[in-house]
């Protein structure tokens, strides 16, 4: 499998500076050690400071039940699912997973072909929920969603994409990245609002990087 | 990604005809198309593979149609 | 794929990021991905049978390092219910982490843990009648050890003192 990479950067929340870092079109072996290796124990201390003070249990990172590496597994070489990653210090601070077999679901885009976003993670470490004032980098999150936009767009899709987000992530879809909300989705999981994304909407979200 | 071949397709009159009624209902090119249509193959292929059915559901009389996957 | 972004969009999103407190995280509450008719999950495929093997293996290597349920539950920092359904109750289906937790503990490959599990796929089939071979060879029939009989004389008890 060959990868490419795109030069990015991210926001060292602390020093409030520019840091250089990659956009990986593919989710490698290295990425899957480095999860195994740095994430899950960050992980694994999170979920269970929080046990330990009380935090119910539906405010614990879903992402505890993950594993990438059968994932990884699951996806390979399948034509539908490609990944990206996003790494920064020789770490990958995140990962995404796509499917490319979805449709639109907002009236005035209904049957038309979307990218959707099966999973996406933010490094433990990056996450404020997780790693409070200590978080490391930020735009990670934004990097990846704008990977699944430009792999629409390039695909035909027109910038469509789709989601389930998790309940304290909604304000993001919804405010900053513009995203129509569709409501709760009684077929899913939990019942997660489900967002999606026009070609329109994709354009404004690119656009708001680049307005000052 | 890889980077891309270049190939020629040859279709009959009704393949390129039902070909380009799919890329006008779905708005997108011949080869998106076709591309879309080589993920879905591939994705059903691994699953009847691993020996799982595909099946069509009628949603009114919850009848299932197997698709005999080849 | 190149994708081409200037410092600024990555930058000014990141700060959008920061004041909104965005916390990134998509997907399913369970590893099962959207019902839609259309996507197909193949990341959580049905497995084959092999929790039997994995209850088994589990159980042995507790028992080789002459450990208590409890104290292996300590040690790999898992759940003790968890722990006791994956040894007793061959149809439970344990969580990545804990599967992940005792890989380290008994310094096992994961990959391979995960596959005895049922959690992932492994590439041959030779490895699950391997582990069906492991779980029909180790059933024991030996007779019940001082610790088994001292722990199953106090639970009787416990049982017996019920109303």
């Amino acid at each position: 499998m060959s990868i490419e990479t795109s030069p990015v950067f991210l926001l060292d929340v602390s020093s409030g500076q520019p840091i250089d870092a990659e956009l990986l079109d593919g989710i490698a072996e290295q990425q899957l050690v480095h999860w195994e290796d740095e994430w899950m124990p960050v992980l694994r201390d999170a979920v269970e400071r929080m046990k330990a003070a009380g935090i119910e249990r539906t405010k614990w990172p879903q992402s505890r039940h993950w594993d990438w590496r059968q994932k990884a597994q699951g996806f390979d070489r399948a034509l539908a699912n490609p990944g990206f990653c996003v790494t920064c210090q020789g770490m990958t601070q995140g990962m995404m997973f796509l499917d490319l077999l979805h449709k639109a679901r907002i009236k005035s885009q209904t049957g038309k072909e979307l990218v959707y976003i099966e999973y996406l993670e933010n490094a433990p470490w990056n996450r404020r929920h997780i790693a409070g004032d200590e978080a490391r980098f930020a735009g990670v999150g934004s990097l990846l969603v704008r990977a699944a936009i430009e792999l629409s767009r390039e695909e035909g899709f027109k910038g469509r994409i789709g989601l389930h987000s998790l309940p304290q992530s909604n304000a993001w879809y919804a405010n900053t990245c513009g995203m129509t909300d569709l409501g709760a989705d009684p077929d899913y999981p939990h019942q997660l609002r489900y967002f999606e994304m026009t070609p329109e909407q994709a354009e404004a979200f690119l656009a708001k990087g680049n307005t000052p | 990604m890889a980077t891309k071949k270049t190939m020629t397709l040859n279709l009959t009159d009704a393949e390129m005809g039902v070909l380009e009624d799919l890329c006008e209902k779905k708005d997108l090119s011949k080869t998106a198309v076709l591309r879309q249509a080589l993920r879905l193959y591939q994705a059903i292929e691994t699953r009847v593979e691993k020996g799982a059915k595909l099946f069509f559901e009628n949603e009114e009389t919850k009848e299932k149609a197997e698709v005999m996957m080849l | 794929m190149k994708i081409e972004v200037t410092k600024d969009w990555c930058i000014r999103m990141a700060r959008l990021e920061v004041e909104t407190g965005a916390d990134m995280e998509i997907g399913g509450a369970s590893a099962v991905a959207s019902p839609d008719a259309v996507a197909l999950d193949l990341s959580s495929e049905s497995m084959p049978e092999t929790n039997i093997a994995f209850g088994r293996f589990v159980s042995l290597m507790r028992r080789k390092r002459r450990q208590t349920v409890e104290s292996l539950a300590e040690d790999a920092e898992i759940d003790v219910t968890e722990l006791v359904e994956i040894e007793e109750d061959n149809h439970h289906k344990p969580e990545p982490r804990t599967v992940y937790q005792l890989a380290k503990h008994f310094d096992v490959p994961t990959p391979s843990l995960m596959q005895l599990a049922g959690l992932s796929v492994a590439k041959n089939a030779s490895f699950y009648e391997e582990a069906i071979r492991f779980a029909a060879r180790s059933e024991t029939v030996e007779e019940l050890n001082d610790i088994e009989r001292a722990a199953l004389e106090a639970f009787v008890s416990v049982l017996s003192n019920r109303k």
